[in-house]
């Protein structure tokens, strides 16, 4: 196959081929763990050609993400948010995926990537301001905290529809297909959603029509409180894909450079024409599912314990500072100035009120209508004489 | 300024809070976001740290009490907070507590109407003017239930109430159903009825008609069982004068009929009607069973002449094949009894010791204990029993 579409493509025709083997290589690819950078920050065999700038980037895309989760962690224990999604421990693939991205390809975020809108261009206050429902938002408070979205940065807005975004990215990829454009898309999942039907239609599909997309599951072992022993009996989660006819990869999801290594690999496949990839990347939640969640009620502390020692973080920092690329003392710098960027944006976006009440009558079609504008003006005028 | 901060909605509609532990003491210097308490919700317990930082003034609920969402947990004091005494009004500037982001109004009566589609849907049903009700919900809006006290507080009903709208389906009571329904009262009122039931084995009377009908072809009329009632009660009724009467309460006497006109009570659309069958002792079976089914005829098509539907001394009421088991029947006002006739069906029965399949009929007797004592019914309905289970007796006296 070509990347370059033909007219049996726009033609909505299926580009089905004969379905390659598999070898006992894909197979061992789908059940290993793929791993460059291990637990202790060493790394074994090839590591991805990437600059120091654009590791120190990398680096500190991760650590923006953990310091604003415990910023919003914090505030919302405080009733200052109403809600958040944390994405605590499993920062490595959703940095590794925004980063493998071009500006014009589409992420297609689960729960836990709003990093990734983050680090291609989304500003840290109007994320904020989507925190808080406030005037800044976009969306004027509408969508659930942490589901943000952003059409210039081209990250699709969040749902909170376990695995619809599978179909989601494979549709996106697929028109860009067929419109003949270079875009490839990632769409992410967990490990739950892979139970789901959309994970499988939309992973049949792809790899029928031969999307230009991208699968991460984010594989956190607890999808709420199911643990993965009880959420499938199949020896892996990548193994999934190899049903599909998609080449699936089991990665160390804590792993910055493998998983950095294996999306932008499926990135330059599925630009190239050659359809859809998996990558199952093995991670763990430290956190709660959600403000409402108590995972000491389910889960094994000790398990927690022994994740906390494969932080994404920690690992690749201590790389980082080998390398001398990015030192300890470096490092401690980097994390007070964030640290100090956020607080900044969170003390400027709290100062401004909730949006206006007559904002409810903004968005609600594409056009202007007679009747919303009516209903503005009543309402408009009832608070007039409320206040007198 | 002190500040205090009160306990957040930090579930999805929590109500309250239970204080597992206190991490600082009164009077420690608490950082911004340093953890202050642990909180228990219905789904998790959780860690909440200072909104600020300060001295800590005033723990407010003690470990194992619960803080209601929205009250004051705990009084911090700023640094130029001397005084340990804070106003218990002190406004909170900076960070306002988001879950309620209007002040919340007293309740008060704003000039235009604050109140949803649905609560103003509701006021219309149950006719309650909006602009009279003082809503409690945020801002003065009107609740459901704000509506729902107006209506009940006397001064807001209109003065023509309308009848309310709902799903139920509203009759007129009048025309037969108001006439059977005073009907069936004055019964009620006036009579001492009681029921008497008997089993009777109509084996023999099942034959007799198959056969009679069998002979019966080419006569063009049916032949039911109800003639054969009809001529077992006559004769009951000759036998025993007492129900075939009525009482004349001006003149303080039973009254005796020696006319016996049976009326049948029958099912119509316009509901439940009782035509005569006159001088019921003068007619041959066959001849009860035309003027039976010319009644039936009638009724149903609502053909039914008036003196067809009065006069009657003894009435006699049957549900066909839905004939049930046993019924309290209501006397047909002022006779003095009427009898209920339930479905024939095979039952195990005994004969001479042993159990046999029998076409077997129950009898419901209601009689006004006015007149008529237990013992005389029983008797009665004994009659009838004989003729029926042995029918060749009704052709004894028969005219």
């Amino acid at each position: 196959m070509t990347g370059k579409p033909t007219s049996k493509v726009r033609s909505g025709q299926s580009q089905a081929e004969s379905v390659e083997a598999f070898s006992d290589a894909d197979e061992a690819r789908a059940t290993g763990l793929l791993q460059i950078l291990d637990e202790d920050g060493r790394t074994h065999g090839a590591v991805p050609a990437l600059s120091a700038a654009e590791l120190v980037r990398m680096y500190e895309g991760m650590l923006h993400g953990r310091l604003l989760d415990d910023h919003l962690a914090t505030m919302q224990r405080q009733g200052r948010i109403g809600h958040t999604l944390d994405a605590r421990g499993q920062e490595a693939g959703v940095i590794a995926a925004a980063h493998a991205l071009g500006p014009d390809d589409y992420f297609v975020p689960a729960l836990r990537e709003a990093s990734a809108a983050l680090y291609r261009g989304l500003p840290l206050r109007t994320y904020l301001a989507q925190m808080l429902g406030n005037a800044n938002d976009p969306a004027h408070g509408r969508q659930m905290p942490g589901q943000v979205g952003s059409r210039a940065s081209r990250h699709v807005i969040g749902s909170s529809s376990v695995a619809s975004q599978i179909p989601h990215a494979t549709g996106l990829a697929w028109a860009a297909r067929i419109r003949g454009e270079r875009t490839v898309v990632v769409g992410f999942v967990g490990d739950g959603g892979t139970s789901e039907d959309d994970f499988q239609s939309g992973l049949n599909f792809a790899a029928v029509f031969k999307a230009p997309v991208v699968f991460v599951c984010q594989n956190n072992q607890w999808a709420i409180s199911t643990p993965l022993s009880s959420q499938t009996v199949a020896r892996s989660i990548a193994i999934k894909g190899l049903a599909f006819g998609v080449p699936s990869v089991r990665v160390d999801g804590n792993d910055i450079l493998a998983l950095y290594a294996t999306i932008k690999e499926a990135v330059d496949r599925a630009r190239a024409g050659r359809g859809p990839s998996f990558i199952e990347a093995v991670t763990y939640r430290l956190g709660a599912h959600g403000p409402t969640d108590d995972p000491s009620r389910y889960r094994d502390p000790a398990e927690a314990a022994t994740w906390q020692g494969k932080d994404p973080l920690l690992r690749f920092g201590a790389w980082l500072h080998a390398k001398e690329i990015l030192t300890v003392e470096a490092q401690s710098t980097t994390r007070q100035r964030i640290d100090d960027e956020i607080r900044a944006a969170i003390a400027a976006e709290e100062t401004i009120g909730p949006p206006s009440t007559a904002s409810l009558f903004d968005d609600v079609l594409a056009e202007p209508s007679w009747l919303l504008d009516q209903q503005r003006a009543e309402y408009l005028r009832a608070r007039k004489q409320r206040r007198g | 300024m002190a500040y205090e901060f009160r306990l957040p909605d930090i579930g999805e509609g929590m109500a309250e809070g239970e204080i597992v532990r206190w991490l600082v003491k009164e009077g420690d210097e608490l950082g911004q976001d340093q953890p202050m308490v642990e909180i228990m919700t219905d789904k998790a317990t959780v860690e909440i740290a200072a909104p600020r930082a300060g001295r800590v003034l005033d723990r407010c609920f003690k470990e194992g009490a619960r803080c209601p969402v929205g009250e004051v947990l705990v009084i911090i004091g700023t640094s130029d907070d001397d005084d340990r005494t804070p106003s218990p009004v002190a406004p909170t500037p900076g960070p306002t507590p988001p879950p309620a982001p209007v002040t919340s109004a007293p309740a008060r009566k704003p000039e235009t109407v604050l109140a949803t589609p649905a609560v103003r849907k509701l006021a219309r049903e149950m006719d309650v003017a909006l602009t009279a009700v003082t809503g409690t919900g945020p801002g003065g809006q009107i609740t459901a239930d704000d509506v729902r006290t107006a209506k009940v507080s006397a001064g807001l009903v209109a003065p023509t109430p309308r009848p309310m709208v709902t799903g139920d389906v509203r009759i007129p009571f009048r025309g037969v159903r108001r006439k059977i329904a005073e009907h069936m009262l004055r019964t009620q009122r006036e009579v001492a009825q009681f029921t008497y039931v008997e089993e009777v084995d109509v084996t023999e009377l099942v034959e007799l008609r198959n056969k009679a009908e069998a002979r019966l072809v080419s006569h063009d009329v049916k032949l039911s069982y109800l003639p054969f009632f009809i001529r077992a009660t006559v004769e009951a009724l000759k036998k025993q004068p007492q129900l075939n009467a009525y009482l004349d309460e001006k003149a303080g006497e039973i009254v005796q009929r020696h006319e016996y006109h049976i009326g049948l009570a029958a099912q119509t659309p316009e509901g439940l009607m009782v035509p005569v069958i006159r001088h019921a002792d003068r007619r041959s079976l066959l001849e009860l069973a035309r003027e039976v089914e010319r009644l039936a005829t009638c009724a149903r098509t609502g053909h039914v002449s008036p003196s067809d539907l009065s006069g009657s001394t003894f009435t006699i009421t049957s549900l066909g094949a839905l004939g049930g088991l046993s019924a309290t029947p209501i006397i047909n006002y002022p006779e003095v009894a009427i009898l209920a006739v339930h479905k024939i069906a095979k039952r195990p029965a005994v004969v001479d010791d042993k159990i046999v399949i029998r076409e077997m009929m129950n009898l419901s007797l209601s009689v006004d204990h006015r007149m008529v004592d237990g013992h005389d019914a029983a008797r009665f309905v004994a009659e009838i029993k004989a003729s029926l289970e042995t029918p060749g007796l009704l052709f004894l006296e028969s005219t």
